[in-house]
Formats: C-alpha cells, structure tokens, sequence
C-alpha cells in the first residue's frame, strides 16, 4: 500500500490543537504508571530558613569508546558532590567502568554489574542500564555516607530503569528515609503532558496567572503506584522567584513534599542559573565523560590490544565506522 | 595555590604569555611576574600588557545571564539574593603577557626571549634577585625606581650619563610630570660631580628657584637668567656671536619673502658686521621706505622689510642681547660645560623666537667647541664632559618642516653623539618632530600620552619593542614613566622620584679637603 501523505501543514494543525485545546487528562507519556492525584494547583514555596547540613549531588555520565555494532565499549561513572554552607567539601568523578557489549558478553557483564542485585541471567545489557547502574551505586554510597538531614539529589526521575530490581531501591530509598535523608530527582525535561501537552509548561503559565511571575511555587502531581513501582511523590516546583523553568522533582516516599523541596530551593539560588539545584550542575560535570576522555580510554585498549598482538589492521577493520567513510566520499 | 603563586602559564608562544589567576588577583597592567619553569631552572620575566575575564562555562552568554541575574537583584534592592556558587572555581582572570626574557638558572644572566617556558609554570611575583640585574643597565643618572603596576620595587632606573649623547626624548602631556623628571635628572647630573654637563634652556622660568635648593648646586649649577637674583648670573648674548642661521632656525615659520629678504639684509650689512650686529642699525633705521629704495633697489617689498625691522627693533631692545661681544657670557657658558656644570639659561623673559635665537646660539657654540676638540686633540676630547642640551618643546626646532641646514639642532642629534653633545628633547607632541631624527633618540622618557599618534610614533621609533604598551601607556599616571632605552633590556616602567624626596634623599657634596697649616719649621730645615 503507498504511504498517506504527511505534509506538515497538518502536523502543524495537530499541534496546535493540542497546545491550545482544552485542558485534560494527565499522563505521565513515557510509562504511564504513576497515578495522578495531585490537585496541579500551584502554590507558594517558601525555601527552607537553612540549608540542609549536607547536600549531595550525584550523576551519571557515559561514553561510548568505540562501535563495531555487534561490540561496544562503553565506559560510565557516576560523579558526586557534596555540598555544605555553599562550599564543596566533596568532588568525585567516580571510578572510571568500562564495558564490552555485544554477543557473548552478557554472562560476564551481569556478574560485574549485580552487585547483590540478583538480575536474571536473561537480562539485556545496553549503555542505560550501565549509566543507571553505577548512578544508583554512587547514591547507594552516597546514601551511607551522608549525615543525618541532609539531601541527596538525583538527575532525573527517582523510577529506576526496569532491568534495576524495584525492591533494591525500594529498600534504599526507605533506608534513606530512616537515616533521616532526603532523596529528591529532579527531571529537568520531563513527558508529563496534560491532554497531550506538556504539563510543566502548562503549570507555569497557571502558576505566572494565579501567583504573579515572580513566585518560587510548587504543585503536586502524583505518586508513583505503591505497589510495582519504588515509592516516590511527583511535583513539579519552580525553586527561585527568577528561574527561566519549572522542573519535575520526585521525592521518596515517607517524606513531606514541600519540606523536601523548601529544603532544595536552598540551593537552587546560583546567579548562573537561578532555579537548577547548584550541586547537580557540579556532579553532571564530574560525571561528564568528554572526548578527550574517551580517545584515552581507547588509546590505553589500543595498548592492550597491540600486546595481545591483535594487528592494528584488523583493529580498523572492526571498529572503522562506514557512515563516515561514505560521507566523505560524497 | 602556594601563598605567592600568581597564576599558572597556559598559552601563547617565546615572546607572548597567558596565563590564568585567581578571580580576585588584583593584576595591574604593566605589572612584572616571574613563570618559574621547573624543568630548566630558567626564570622567565613577564609584563602584563592586558588582562580579561575568564570562566569555565562554556555556554555562550553565561557570563552575561549571570551579571544579568545580578543586575535585577540590585534594581530590586535585593543584592545577595543570588551569590555565584564557587565563584573561585567556576570564574577567573587571563593575564596577556610580553615575555621579556629570562633569568639564566644561576641567575647571572638575564637573556632574551628564545624559548617558551614549560606549560603550566607556576607565575609569582618576582624576587628581588629576579630584578638585580635590572641595576646594571641602569646607569649613572638615577632618576626614580622600577614600578611593577602600581607598586615600586627598590631598584633604582635611571640613565647612563653617556647616553645623554645619543639623545634623551622627554614625551609627555601637560600635568605627567616633565619639569619633575628634568629636575631630577639635573639633580643626578650635579651628583656625577663633573662627569657630565647639561645645558638647560627653561623658557618658563620654572627650574631656577628650585634646583638652586640641590644640595649640590653651589658646586654644580650656574644658572644665566635675565631676571635678577642672588647667585644667579645675568643673560647676555652679544648680536656678533649670533648667526643668520640661528636667526632663521628661531623664525622657524618664516615666510619665502622674508627669507629673501633677510638675504639682501645680510648681503647689504655683512661686509661691516660681523654675525647679528647688523641688527642694531637696520633696527635704528627711521627711513625703511628710502633704505628700502635705495640701498636695497627696491628688491624687498615694503611690508616684508617692516616685518623683520619690527622684529630686529625687539630683539635688540632685550636685555639679554648686547651689541657688544664682551659682554657675551657664551664663553662662561661654554666653560661651565667643559667643567661638568649643569647650566640653567633662564628664558623667561623672552618669546618663543627670542629663547629659540639664544638656545640655537648656544647649542651651536657647544657644538663647535666639543667637535674643535674632537677635530684638533682626540686626548683633550676624550677628557670633557659629555653634555647634554635640554630643549622644551622641541618640536618647535626638530619638525620635518625644520630640518634645514640651517637649524643646529637636527645637526646635533645626527652628528652630535660623535662629539659627546646630545640633545634631551622635551615635548609633548612627538607626532611632530620629524620621525628620521626621533629614530637618533637612544632613549625615551614615555610619560603619559593621550594622543594615539603620538604613541604610534613612539612606538616605530623606540630601542625597545613597545608595541604591546599602548594601554599601559595611555593608563601611565603622574609620575609613572616608561624608559626605553639600548641599555635597558626592555622598556622598563618606572616611577620617577618626586624633586622634593630627591632633594631630601641626595648625598651632600663631599666637604672640601681641608689645607694643612704650612709646617714652618719644615721649610727652615
């Protein structure tokens, strides 16, 4: 059968019905497994007088080293920072891990990466679950190390990829919540859509009408379902009275909301970039592989390799990418 | 960061530097670091020339979003309301930097750039064994101590008293400190006690009362003025001594029909006058239409000759002018020089013309005295002192439109280095002495310049690369100066002593030696 046709006059039309329509349902598009019912009412944030005694920061951040497609070389870290009276008292760029992904590497990837997690032999393996892996070790280490009352903030959601055993973090976040730590994500593009349009945005407008537009605010969204999924509230909160947006933050379960995100707009006051909690800006940089990074990662390989006596040719063969060639061809 | 490390080296190549500081190092441009290069021991000396913000961020607009997030906390009166997390960290300062050279690792020779330093050196402030060598290419003639930015260090700059023969340029605007700097120079030259002579023409009668409070200037100074004073001698030049050239390099601007006409007038009187003296009776002719008419056939037009009588009829009216060569103190003058004095003609009481007639005369005299001597006894040459002709506004008489024959002065500072005599050209506008003659000038007093084309011109005709100063020398304060000079290895930035410290800080002149009572009974034996 020929294709329809798809000018974008009718995406455009499309969109606008949608950016424009009337309110409706809310979703969470990406898993649809959270349960909306929170009133979506925006109302006044008022950061908390301190700061927390602590805040930690943690980040994943990932590189892919070299491609053959049926092999990848990744390496992943987690980076962390910890935060007291505004100075750093901890920078870590995390252990640097590198993984071979691909046929045949299953088996020896899950026995480096469960760590007591119990994860099927049947478990696929891609650069999400690594990144997430060692994220939520570094949180898990985090976690222990921070002292009692301080905040430990995620990037992004606190809904674990799904190959990482729910009740893993489950029990984390509730050991957390027993030490008297507060573990908050912070989505800063999240899918949460109301009608089919993004909620945030929608919230924001609603927040500037009803508040006036230079308002720290908050507004709950909903829960994650208690019952498959790690126990977590949603909200969505603007952190300072001049931030350009609003963001989605997740705060575990068995701790109020708004103290939990009085406690982050603590920290969210940083001249750069007024609204973003300071510290994870900090970890996301620890956390960044670059590119110089990953031409190190593969030189120290290339050595290995070389003294294994894997001729270089045979090295170029696999891991030349051919899009590139042909692009330079045309 | 170590307590006096400054910044790390990071970029640029053998003659330019940057490197990074902390957000707060108060870096001054003109300011003097030293890059430790641990490698090889060498210590490179650098002078900021420039110094920006830097940040880590690398988003474009940061720097701006930030400023602009605390801009809106002052208009709401809310400052701190957003501080910049680890500003220290995130934020900092790249200093651009001219490589002056470097400190050879046993520290005794200091070298030219030819080599970049290791990447990353550390940057300190220097150590006062980083600058001693700085003291042997300072001379004789201090003048003031060496300034890093706004900070001087205790190493004396000045000049050697030899290098006033190759010509010493005094550059500055009104208000930067050049009577000061001449005082103190004339202070330096009493000091050198006989080594060198200076002749100072002061046409606004500002150096008179205050060098005569120089410890040494019973010893040294002679001061000619035609305003009476105690020690002070009077200022008389006789018309006979003076030439039409002197006459015509004063009356620099003079027009074609003038000059013709100053011809016929020397042409008519020379065969009975020697020199000037021809002044005095066309100045006391009361029939300038029949002189004109008959003596001189009607080849000058009337105006023109009504024009040079006016001015023959002023400058023998003067009192520094005699029509009797006895009375002429040039020969005073002359010997003064020769015994190493600092010489102060007082102008003040003359024009522009008049002071310019009376310093060309001199000039000239000193000129051809010292290059007699040179010319006739290489030994008795060898055995006087260098000297040295200070000018105010010397562009009056060193102009490209100036230089003609003529005019002494341009033949001073081409010729004159041969003979021991210099010039030490004091302007404010070096845009118009004529660039062929400021390319004599060995050495250069830069104080502050406003005009950009003074500058340039500096710049293409300075012993030292000053093309990375421009700033610095537009931010020079009162007093602050750049010497560029062959015997500096680079312009070396200076703060010029205040004449009233000089006064205060200057060695007395030693006692004379006491005569032994004659031993009488000696003689009887």
């Amino acid at each position: 059968m020929p294709l329809g046709a798809a000018p974008l006059d009718d995406v455009a039309d499309r969109l606008a019905a949608i950016l424009a329509g009337p309110s409706a349902v809310v979703t969470d598009t990406e898993d649809g497994e959270l349960v909306i019912d929170g009133d979506l009412v925006p109302r006044p944030l008022t950061p908390a007088p301190t700061a927390p005694c602590e805040t930690w920061a943690v980040d994943g951040g990932q590189a892919l080293v070299r491609d053959a497609r049926c092999l990848q070389v990744y390496v992943v870290r987690a980076g962390r920072c910890c935060f007291v009276d505004r100075v750093a008292t901890v920078e870590e760029e995390g252990e640097l891990r590198a993984h071979l992904v691909g046929v045949g590497q299953r088996a020896m990837e899950l026995a480096r990466l469960d760590g007591g997690l119990a994860l099927p032999a049947n478990t696929a393996i891609d650069v999400n679950l690594l990144r997430e892996r060692v994220e939520w070790d570094g949180i898990e280490r985090t976690i222990h190390e921070a002292c009692e009352g301080a905040l430990v903030l995620v990037d992004g959601d606190l809904r674990p990829d799904p190959r990482i055993p729910v009740p893993w973090v489950t029990d984390l976040l509730a050991d957390a919540t027993a030490r008297g730590v507060t573990v908050v994500g912070v989505t800063k593009h999240t899918s949460l859509a109301r009608g089919g349009a993004p909620l945030i945005g929608q919230l924001e407008a609603e927040a500037d009408a009803a508040l006036g537009g230079r308002t720290r605010w908050w507004a709950r969204i909903g829960h994650s379902p208690a019952a498959t999924g790690v126990p977590f509230t949603v909200v969505a909160a603007r952190l300072d009275p001049d931030a350009a947006y609003s963001f989605r933050l997740d705060v575990a379960a068995g701790v109020d909301p708004e103290h939990a995100i009085a406690q982050v707009a603590t920290v969210a006051d940083d001249a750069a970039f007024p609204g973003y909690p300071y510290p994870l800006t900090v970890a996301d940089r620890l956390a960044a592989c670059p590119p110089w990074l990953r031409e190190e990662a593969w030189m120290t390989l290339e050595e290995r390799l070389h003294v294994a006596g894997i001729p270089a040719d045979v090295l170029h063969r696999a891991f030349t990418d051919r899009h590139r060639m042909m692009e330079r061809a045309s | 960061m170590t307590a006096n490390t400054r910044g790390r080296l990071f970029g640029k190549n053998v003659l330019e530097g940057t490197f990074r500081a902390a957000p707060d190092d108060d870096l001054f441009l003109g300011e003097l670091l030293v890059a430790i290069d641990d490698a090889t021991g060498r210590r490179y000396l650098f002078r900021v020339v420039d110094v920006t913000y830097g940040h880590e961020h690398r988003e474009p607009g940061w720097a701006e979003r930030v400023a602009g997030t605390l801009l809106s906390d002052d208009a709401r009166d809310d400052a701190g309301a957003h501080p910049l997390y680890e500003a220290e960290r995130r934020t900092y300062r790249v200093a651009d930097c001219r490589c002056l050279g470097y400190l050879t690792p046993d520290g005794k020779e200091f070298r030219k750039p030819k080599s970049l330093p290791t990447q990353f050196s550390r940057v300190v402030s220097p150590e006062e064994a980083d600058l001693a060598f700085l003291e042997r290419s300072m001379g004789d003639l201090h003048v003031g101590v060496l300034r890093t930015g706004e900070t001087t260090v205790d190493v004396p700059v000045g000049i050697s008293g030899d290098s006033l023969a190759k010509h010493v340029g005094v550059f500055a605007t009104t208000g930067m400190g050049k009577s000061n700097l001449m005082m103190v120079l004339a202070g330096a030259a009493m000091q050198a006690n006989g080594r060198y002579g200076l002749l100072i023409i002061d046409p606004h009668g500002e150096y008179r009362t205050e060098l005569a409070r120089h410890p040494w200037a019973e010893r040294r100074l002679r001061t000619y003025s035609s305003v009476k004073a105690p020690n002070v001698s009077a200022l008389r030049v006789s018309l006979g001594e003076m030439t039409s050239d002197d006459l015509r390099t004063a009356t620099g601007d003079t027009s074609r029909a003038q000059t013709e006409a100053l011809f016929e007038l020397e042409r008519f009187y020379s065969s009975q006058y020697p020199g000037l003296s021809w002044l005095l009776p066309f100045s006391q002719l009361d029939d300038l239409v029949g002189f004109r008419d008959v003596d001189l056939g009607k080849s000058v037009a009337l105006s023109t000759l009504q024009v040079l009588h006016r001015r023959a009829r002023r400058i023998c009216h003067l009192d520094a002018i005699s029509a009797d060569a006895d009375v002429s103190v040039a020969t005073q003058i002359e010997r003064d020089l020769r015994e190493g004095k600092v010489v102060l003609v007082d102008a003040s009481g003359l024009d522009s013309t008049e002071e310019l007639l009376v310093a060309s005369f001199l000039t000239r005299k000193v000129l051809e005295a010292w290059q007699e001597a040179f010319l006739q006894d290489r030994n008795a040459h060898a055995g006087l002192p260098t000297v040295a002709v200070v000018l105010e506004e010397a562009q009056r008489v060193l102009s490209k439109a100036n230089d003609a024959d003529v005019n002494v002065f341009p033949r001073v500072a081409r010729e004159g280095r041969k003979f021991k005599v210099g010039l030490v050209a004091v302007t404010q506008q070096p845009k118009l002495v004529d660039a062929e003659l400021l390319s004599q000038f060995n050495t250069f007093f830069i104080l502050g310049l406003a005009d950009e084309r003074d500058r340039n011109i500096l710049r293409g005709s300075a012993k030292q690369d000053l093309s990375a100063l421009h700033t610095e020398i537009q931010t020079l304060m009162p007093g602050e100066c750049l010497l560029a000079g062959v015997d500096a290895p680079f312009a070396v930035p200076a703060t010029i002593d205040l004449w009233s410290n000089a006064l205060r800080d200057a060695t007395p002149p030693p006692e004379p030696r006491a005569e032994a009572p004659v031993n009488v009974s000696a003689m009887l034996d």
